[in-house]
């Protein structure tokens, strides 16, 4: 409960300080051949840095694609996204992505690790596609932050699911990014191992000053958040 | 671009079976591309080298003159082995006792004043003692350096020892000499060049010539000189421009047609075996790169998420792409080596010598095949892979990026195209492989919607049994389905139409070299001597047609007058030079095809048909007037058709016929060729009884070469089948296997609702069964219509359709596609279902 705590305070005196995300009537289509499939709409949030935000709400509700456009990973049909006061939108494919670098993490709810990579070269892949000089020394201290020091050199597939989901944390933060984003970052391991990760998330966002925003199903880590938004059929409700 | 992280994900991903069957299959390509070449090369210097026995020499050159010394010591700088010989007729005379005797007789024979080494290439053979095993005595070959005659002693063939009963230690008046038979040979090697070869041979040492005053001012001889070496064509190119008039240069390509064509057809028979090997690896390529690229679709994804530009995606991929690539060329083209060096050694016994060494430039080509296939393949799909849109991360099930489509197929067409031709070193070759590409890949597509819809009637009843669960399958992967179909369909065209040239293909060229080919021409048959020669010929069996032949020579084209100097073509110069052989012959002669225009009715007049080869090289078209001069006066024709002549067929040829009636009134002799059996010992002195003035001519031995040529062929591409085989098989696997991943996932989940093992395993065989039939019927029909085309269009011989080995390529494949398709799936059937579902 201390981390919620803390975590509100956080956000509370921040409050005027620069926003890590503001979003501006975003909208999202899909086009189904005759008609359009209306995914997000109308949505707009602002996100404080260091602040946990959850995005919360049915199966279809838009959750995911709001995340994804939050990241930077798709692009709104209408609307605007702000990290740390720029505007992203109108930024080339390519600016994107580098801008993506060392500005947010992410943690998926299906770990996203690359099977043939090591645990080690897996969250060094980050930093060497920036190239970071230190990235291995810098990989290494982060597996074993995580506890994963005697298993750097294994394959995902030798790694039970929560340690395959710490490596993702690991690689997630290894960049020392301002942003984390996590898609049901529980959603693939039991209740026991997703409690232990959440515990870390969240300990990594207080030590980090790390803004974290969580889309998930599960009310009690939502509890957990500074703020939740729900969305039903679209739109904030 | 990181090259470090580019090393470490090979490394990485060679951990990987996409990566592994990509870089097998890669190896497998460059492997049998780089044998089959390398040891095609080996093979086809092999025919080269014995077909240079024939000249005795790589190149000749002959004059009517002693030949410039510059000839001599150009050829000693580029490394060349040479001898000079001087060859000319003289009559031979047995001494008896010392004395030359009228009644022993004499021969007009050829004789040949030679010095060591003689000969460059081949050896002079003679006869051992008679042993049970061999009663006429085993040929032995003499040592080119020792074996020349001493000064004082001649060389004698069979052919002048029994014609004038000589035998070796008698002596024999020779111009002013008389030398004494050391030995007498079988033959030497010198057999093609033209027909004067038909004379006995006499071989002496050219420092007895002088003495011998057999050469006065004025006589007729051939001055010759003979190299050998690897650069002797480089040699024949550079002399050529040199040579004066009189002068020519001859190497074996340019000797008998016969045997051009044989070696040109070896060379045709190889590079096409190569091609289909070639083939092979484009389908396994395809496949096994389809689904590497497939899974590297979330490496993209990943890079694009973690903030990788477009261009630093990209760049990785090429990088990655790059090293794997060099790898399984580098892996390959040692399998190559290693397989070729197997090959070699499997055929050692069939050579007469040992296989010539092995150059490296298959090797390189096979290198370059590789990457080139492998790039011209995936260079769109790389460069839509580095586009991926990062949000795929969070949506697995969202739209693949497309992988350059029309672009990605139109780049590997060309890929295709380019290394087919590189094989087979002709643009038609190449062009008829990737049509029917193309066009079997349009089939495919076609047969599959077609079956698919079969499969979609049928499985739309209410009872599911496992063989429709298992055809059920096959509509629900319809692009998968398409795809395997036209990939196995593929390899099963290739494996059956190599099969079809190497058994069918193979025996229709054997079929234009008979056992009963004529092997004697006789020439110089007077008008008068046809009839009783006909006869003769027919008692024993021969139904021989005699051509009149008349000397002209071509002195206008349309009116004009030409001139040798008027041709830049080598060729045409020296046809517009000599005389030509005009013949007559009302119907059109066997062996001969119109390829334009008709040919002429017998009662037509002033009309001609032209040899196509020798229009095309003197420019003429079909309405051109030709105007000879034959015996003093001017004829005209009229080209009315061209004609391809089937210059293998040993039968008498011409370039130009002209209608009976033109040849009446002219002065002519008469030619013909029969099949004179070897044991057949009377035919030829009944012949020169009944015409004494006929010259009869022996191409048996050539012959023999161009046949021995041929078997060696047939050997070289029986083992060259068997590697294009176990390349095709590799394939047919992969193909089958390319779609594992979503039939093991598939097969998991109907396990998981609770199908039981047997449901799954007759689901599998149906499917594969299925698979397997409709990949064989197209293969079949593939296959027919690839070997018509060969046969038609490039190898120029009659199609024989087998239906035999088409029924059998299609059960064959059938049970093919089980075995694989059973072999690389049975293991879902032991594996937990959770443990897949698991592994996604």
């Amino acid at each position: 409960m201390n981390a919620v705590n803390e975590g509100a305070n956080l956000a509370a005196s921040s409050s005027n300080a620069k926003m890590a995300i503001t979003a501006d009537r975003l909208n999202r289509t899909v086009s189904l051949g005759d008609r359009e499939l209306v995914i997000l709409d109308d949505v707009s949030l602002t996100v404080a840095q260091g602040e946990t935000l959850a995005i919360v709400g049915a199966s279809g509700s838009g959750k995911t694609t709001l995340l994804g456009l939050l990241a930077g990973l798709d692009r709104p049909n209408a609307g605007t996204v702000s990290w740390l006061g720029e505007t992203i939108n109108t930024l080339s494919e390519d600016a994107l992505a580098k801008k993506r670098q060392g500005t947010v993490g992410f943690v998926f709810q299906s770990f996203q690790l690359l099977p043939a990579l090591t645990a080690l070269e897996n969250v060094m892949l980050p930093l060497e596609l920036a190239a970071d000089a230190d990235a291995e020394s810098r990989a290494t201290e982060w597996l074993g932050r995580m506890g994963l020091g005697e298993r750097i050199d294994h394959l995902p597939r030798q790694l039970s699911g929560g340690e395959q989901q710490r490596v993702a944390i690991a690689r997630a933060f290894a960049a020392n990014p301002s942003i984390v984003f996590a898609d049901e970052p529980t959603g693939n391991l039991d209740t026991d191992t997703g409690n232990e990760i959440i515990e870390l998330m969240f300990k990594l966002n207080r030590d980090r000053q790390t803004t974290l925003i969580l889309v998930t199903h599960d009310l009690d880590l939502a509890a957990r958040c500074n703020r939740q938004i729900r969305l039903a059929r679209g739109k904030v409700v | 671009m990181n090259f470090s992280l580019i090393l470490r994900f090979v490394k990485r991903e060679l951990r990987t079976s996409e990566a592994r069957i990509l870089v097998l299959a890669l190896a497998v390509a460059v492997a049998s591309v780089g044998a089959v070449g390398m040891f095609a090369d080996r093979v086809k210097a092999a025919f080269a080298n014995q077909a240079n026995v024939l000249l005795g020499a790589d190149a000749m050159i002959s004059g009517d003159r002693e030949l410039s010394k510059e000839f001599l010591e150009k050829a000693g700088a580029s490394g060349l082995k040479t001898t000079e010989s001087i060859r000319f007729g003289s009559m031979v005379t047995p001494r008896l006792n010392g004395a030359t005797t009228d009644t022993a007789g004499a021969a007009l024979s050829d004789v040949k004043a030679i010095s060591a080494p003689y000969p460059l290439r081949g050896a002079i053979e003679v006869r051992g003692e008679p042993s049970a095993a061999d009663p006429r005595g085993e040929r032995i070959k003499l040592d080119p350096l020792k074996s020349v005659p001493n000064p004082g002693e001649v060389f004698i063939d069979e052919r002048l020892a029994s014609r004038l009963n000589l035998k070796a230690g008698d002596a024999i008046d020779l111009g002013k000499l008389q030398p004494r038979v050391a030995k007498v040979f079988v033959e030497e090697p010198e057999v093609a060049g033209n027909f004067l070869s038909s004379a006995p041979k006499v071989l002496m040492n050219v420092s007895d010539l002088a003495a011998s005053e057999l050469l006065g001012p004025g006589s007729r001889a051939s001055y010759r000189l003979q190299v050998a070496g690897d650069r002797a064509d480089e040699f024949a190119a550079a002399i050529k421009p040199k040579l004066g008039p009189g002068q020519r240069i001859e190497t074996v390509r340019e000797l008998r047609p016969e045997v051009r064509n044989t070696l040109e057809r070896s060379e045709q028979f190889l590079g096409l075996a190569a091609s289909f090997a070639v083939l092979l690896a484009v389908v396994a390529i395809v496949l096994a790169l389809r689904r590497y690229l497939k899974r590297e679709l979330d490496t993209a994804t990943i890079f694009r998420t973690l903030g990788a530009a477009r261009r630093q995606t990209l760049l990785h991929f090429l990088g990655q792409f790059f090293v794997l690539s060099l790898i399984a060329c580098a892996l390959g083209v040692a399998l190559a080596y290693v397989a070729q060096a197997g090959l070699a050694y499997a055929v050692r016994g069939l050579f007469a010598s040992e296989l010539p060494a092995a150059g490296l430039a298959p090797l390189w080509r096979a290198f370059a095949t590789g990457l080139v296939l492998l790039l011209g393949f995936a260079l769109p799909p790389l460069v839509a892979l580095a586009s991926t849109p990062p949000v795929r991360a969070l949506r697995r099930d969202m739209a693949l990026p497309t992988g350059g489509g029309i672009v990605a197929a139109l780049l590997g067409v060309i890929a295709v195209l380019g290394v087919v031709m590189l094989q087979a070193q002709d643009l038609k070759t190449g062009a008829i492989f990737v049509a029917g590409i193309v066009a079997l890949v349009g089939a495919a597509a076609l047969g599959a919607a077609a079956l698919l819809w079969g499969v979609r009637r049928v499985t739309r009843a209410r009872s599911r049994s496992a063989w429709q669960m298992g055809l059920a399958n096959l509509d629900r992967r319809r692009l998968s389905t398409s795809i395997q179909i036209a990939c196995l369909g593929l390899g099963v065209m290739t494996l059956i139409t190599v099969g079809f040239v190497r058994t069918d293909l193979f025996a229709a060229w054997q079929k234009s070299l008979p056992a009963d080919a004529p092997n004697r021409f006789l020439i110089n048959v007077q008008q008068d001597q046809v009839a009783p020669l006909q006869s003769l010929l027919k008692e024993r069996g021969q139904d021989a047609n005699f051509y009149p032949m008349v000397r002209g020579r071509l002195v206008a084209v349309n009116e004009k007058s030409i001139t040798p100097a008027d041709y830049p073509n080598e060729r045409a110069k020296r046809l517009v030079a000599r005389e030509w052989n005009i013949s007559s012959a009302d119907a059109l002669p066997k062996g001969n095809v119109i390829l334009s225009g008709s040919y002429f009715a017998p009662e037509a007049r002033d009309e001609l048909s032209l040899e196509e080869e020798l229009a095309r090289d003197l420019g003429i078209n079909l309405g051109d007037t030709l105007t000879y001069d034959i015996a003093g006066e001017r004829a005209t024709y009229k080209v009315t058709s061209l004609r391809k002549v089937d210059w293998d067929s040993f039968r008498a040829n011409f370039f130009a016929l002209v209608p009976k009636s033109n040849l009446d009134t002219l002065p002519k002799s008469y030619i013909t060729s029969f099949h004179l059996p070897t044991n057949d010992l009377k035919t030829l002195p009944a012949i020169v009884n009944t015409a004494p003035n006929v010259l009869a001519i022996d191409v048996s031995e050539v012959m023999e070469r161009v046949r021995s040529i041929v078997d060696q062929v047939a050997k070289a591409l029986e083992f060259v089948f068997l590697f294009t085989l176990a390349a095709g098989l590799l394939t047919l696997y992969t193909a089958v296997v390319s779609t594992q991943d979503e039939r093991r996932y598939d097969t998991a989940i109907v396990r998981t609702l609770g199908g039981t093992r047997r449901q799954v395993r007759d689901a599998l065989i149906a499917e594969f069964s299925l698979l397997g039939i409709a990949a064989g019927a197209l293969g079949v029909f593939g296959a027919i219509a690839l070997t018509w085309a060969l046969a038609t269009r490039i190898l120029k011989i009659e199609f024989i359709a087998s239906p035999v080995v088409w029924i059998v390529g299609l059960v064959a494949a059938t049970l093919l596609t089980l075995v694989a398709g059973w072999l690389g799936t049975r293991s879902v059937l032991s594996t937990p279902p959770i443990r897949v579902l698991r592994e996604g």
